[in-house]
């Protein structure tokens, strides 16, 4: 009798726990430790769920090298960008673009097929999408060109923000809920924490100031699929000898969108139809994760760009040389043989 | 006198309510003669009513509700009035105090105008109240404990109101919202270097569980000790062997010390008071003489130093460091070349280049410039591959 009733008893505390435990779910959680012991400095992933999503990325076949161009000076009549590279690498980007942006051999998107020069459609019409597309051109030599802090050697094309669509994720327009974009990666600075104990007139930031940049934070750890110790110790969100290396590379990309949004995005609106506008007659911006897609690396680091010399506006990756630039010595050295090259020499020793 | 005993039993008496004291009626009177409930019985008394509110009740309530109206209805105007919304939206609804740039400047209504005239009336509203309890106390000839416990708790309400004025913005008080006044509080966190390392944060988070600790020790006391009648603390205060003896020796033998009857409620009064009162300190200095906490830590030495998870320099931080919210715009980072912003060849959507034969326009951009209108200005933007870097430096 005394054993049935315990047992019973038992049970009835039993079942309630393991309800309650269940409710907690069965997932297995990985944590990676990316700073120091005991100050939770650590991601978080359930397991096999970065292994899910790093299966959803799709990745266009990088097109064989181009060929023998042939010779003589370059036959362009309006090509204002991709100016410095052979006629066959320039063929080449351009299909390639194609598959990037508006679907493999969708010429037409961007081009009046009639007259592949001209910037109108044969009634005489703008084409807007051509002219978006070379400032997109300049913008991603200017990225890969300016802002090695933030894309490395990997660079960027446009697949990495277009993923195959014409209209990128994460595009942003002015309203009262993007305030704290309209900030940030428009025109203004996120720094909110003195850097001293007592106040001073050096930093009059409000608290609601303060919001403004959680949300720009919160933005960016839901953009890279990451938590707040990515890139800071909670501790001292202010401090650099804290924060993971992370921080610098993210701080730069602050800065580069800053500086694409405000020159290269937002002065585009008068060459934009009424539909591609915000309300309130903006062109669309971007973010971070219109490249970053929720994963902490665009495409989880995949080197696409090394494979299109046309998209770095410089003769080489990596020290080694591009062989379709119109200035360089062609040499019959492919992009695959390019790709074992020496180890990145240090950008500046911000790192 | 045993009516007033919480006997534990089920038995619920019906009987002619009972009023109570004799009061000086002239501030006012009671309401109604009373009633019982059955439910209100399962959890205290049966009894409902008569209930005293006197003019300061009746005031602190229509002031409490204007101010409650003024929330409610500029929540329910945020949402264009859409009764649906308001209530799915609920949660993340605020009225919020004034923009940073009014500072202590008299702002619109629709720009926390509404907020400043909500948190006027509320404030009136708990002055109010505390008037009422503590004549309350008075009436009944009972010491002043409660409304100065009540006046510890008003004190960190105005010094959310106080400190905004020490610092000089409206906009520094907590807005009024469920999520939004917990956002703000995260926020108020971080803009002051973390409030953990706040002493007097630290103190009121001491009293706070401390207050838990000792409620849940006095429940569970005076709740063990009922089988012998300790709920009747006074009257067996005195005598041997009773539930109020055990209960004092229970806690000298378990932890070898032990309050009493009477000090253990002075225990439980300070530790409720100076939460509140030791918080509010807390929320006074913030801002006003200490602007970065974790760095008072610091300089206190109640910091642990951990490793530099970077190699970074001084003059790199420095250069890192971005510029506070609001100070010029030049005063950014200058390592990074700006662009002058310009509109690759947008001249073609002027009417009348659409006339012209845009594939005329010469390959180089920097020539192509002249063609634009006058109100686009010539591209600076590199056409030309820049001078090979080495490794890829931003210069």
């Amino acid at each position: 009798m005394m054993t049935r009733r315990s047992t019973r008893s038992g049970l009835a505390l039993v079942v309630p726990v393991a309800l309650l435990l269940g409710a907690c779910g069965d997932q297995t959680v990985d944590n990676v430790q990316n700073g120091y012991r005991g100050t939770a400095l650590e991601q978080n992933y359930k397991r096999g769920a970065l292994k899910e999503k790093f299966a959803q990325v799709k990745i266009p076949a990088t097109l064989p090298p181009a060929g023998e161009s042939p010779p003589g000076p370059l036959p362009w009549k309006n090509v204002q960008v991709l100016n410095d590279i052979s006629v066959a690498e320039f063929n080449r980007t351009m299909i390639a673009m194609s598959t990037w942006v508006a679907g493999t051999g969708n010429c037409a998107y961007c081009h009046n097929l009639a007259a592949f020069g001209d910037d109108t459609l044969p009634n005489g019409k703008p084409l807007y999408t051509k002219l978006v597309a070379r400032r997109m051109l300049q913008m991603t030599r200017h990225i890969n060109g300016t802002y090695t802090q933030h894309v490395k050697n990997t660079g960027v094309t446009c697949y990495t923000c277009h993923q195959g669509k014409p209209l990128p994720n994460g595009l942003w327009f002015y309203t009262n809920q993007t305030d704290y974009l309209r900030h940030y990666l428009d025109r203004d600075g996120a720094r909110v924490i003195s850097t001293n104990v007592a106040p001073s007139n050096g930093n009059r930031s409000s608290v609601k100031q303060t919001e403004w940049t959680y949300a720009l934070m919160i933005s960016q750890s839901k953009s890279l699929g990451v938590n707040c110790t990515y890139c800071h110790n909670s501790r001292q969100f202010s401090s650099w000898t804290q924060a993971p290396p992370a921080r610098v590379t993210a701080y730069h990309g602050i800065l580069m969108l800053r500086d694409v949004n405000q020159h290269y995005l937002a002065p585009l609106a008068p060459v934009y139809p009424a539909v591609r506008l915000g309300a309130m007659g903006d062109a669309p911006k971007a973010q971070c994760v219109t490249c970053h897609n929720g994963a902490y690396k665009p495409l989880y680091g995949y080197q696409m760009a090394k494979d299109y010399p046309a998209l770095w506006g410089r003769t080489e990756w990596n020290g080694v040389p591009f062989p379709a630039f119109q200035a360089a010595p062609v040499t019959a050295q492919t992009p695959a043989a390019a790709a074992p090259a020496p180890k990145a020499t240090s950008s500046t020793g911000m790192n | 006198m045993l009516e007033y005993q919480n006997l534990f039993t089920r038995v619920q008496v019906r009987t002619e309510p009972d009023p109570g004291i004799p009061i000086d009626e002239s501030t006012g009177s009671r309401f109604g003669t009373g009633m019982f409930n059955w439910l209100a019985g399962k959890f205290g008394d049966a009894q409902i009513g008569p209930i005293y509110l006197g003019w300061t009740g009746i005031l602190s309530l229509i002031f409490g509700f204007l101010a409650f109206e003024i929330i409610g209805l500029n929540m329910w105007a945020s949402v264009g009035w859409d009764p649906v919304e308001f209530i799915r939206q609920l949660p993340w609804l605020a009225l919020e105090p004034p923009p940073p740039q009014y500072g202590l400047r008299i702002p619109p209504l629709q720009q926390g105008g509404w907020y400043l005239l909500a948190g006027f009336f509320l404030t009136i509203s708990i002055f109010l109240w505390w008037i009422r309890v503590y004549r309350r106390a008075r009436a009944l000839q009972m010491g002043s404990h409660l409304p100065w416990a009540f006046a510890s708790a008003i004190f960190l309400y105005l010094s959310f109101f106080i400190q905004p004025l020490l610092v000089g913005s409206w906009s520094e008080m907590v807005p009024f919202g469920l999520f939004p006044h917990l956002d703000w509080t995260s926020a108020f966190s971080i803009r002051y270097g973390n409030l953990y390392y706040n002493p007097f944060h630290a103190l009121s988070i001491v009293f706070l569980y401390g207050s838990a600790v000792l409620f849940a020790m006095h429940g569970a006391t005076i709740l063990a000790t009922a089988r012998l009648g300790g709920e009747r603390e006074i009257e067996q205060i005195t005598d041997r062997g009773t539930a109020a003896e055990r209960s004092m020796l229970f806690w000298r033998w378990t932890m070898g010390f032990n309050a009493n009857m009477e000090s253990f409620h002075r225990w439980g009064w300070w530790f409720a008071v100076l939460t509140t009162f030791t918080g509010g300190i807390g929320i006074l200095l913030t801002g006003t003489v200490v602007d970065n906490w974790y760095l008072w830590g610091v300089k206190h030495g109640i910091v642990s130093p951990y490793p530099a998870l970077n190699t970074l320099t001084t003059d790199q931080q420095q250069l890192l460091r971005g510029r506070y919210q609001g100070t010029a715009p030049d005063s950014f980072p200058t390592y990074i070349v700006r662009q002058a912003p310009v509109v690759m060849d947008s001249s073609a959507m002027s009417a009348d280049s659409t006339a012209t034969d845009s594939t005329a326009v010469p390959m180089d951009s920097a020539a192509a410039a002249p063609a634009a209108s006058g109100a686009m200005a010539p591209t600076t933007a590199p056409a030309k591959p820049p001078v090979p870097p080495t490794g890829g430096a931003p210069r």
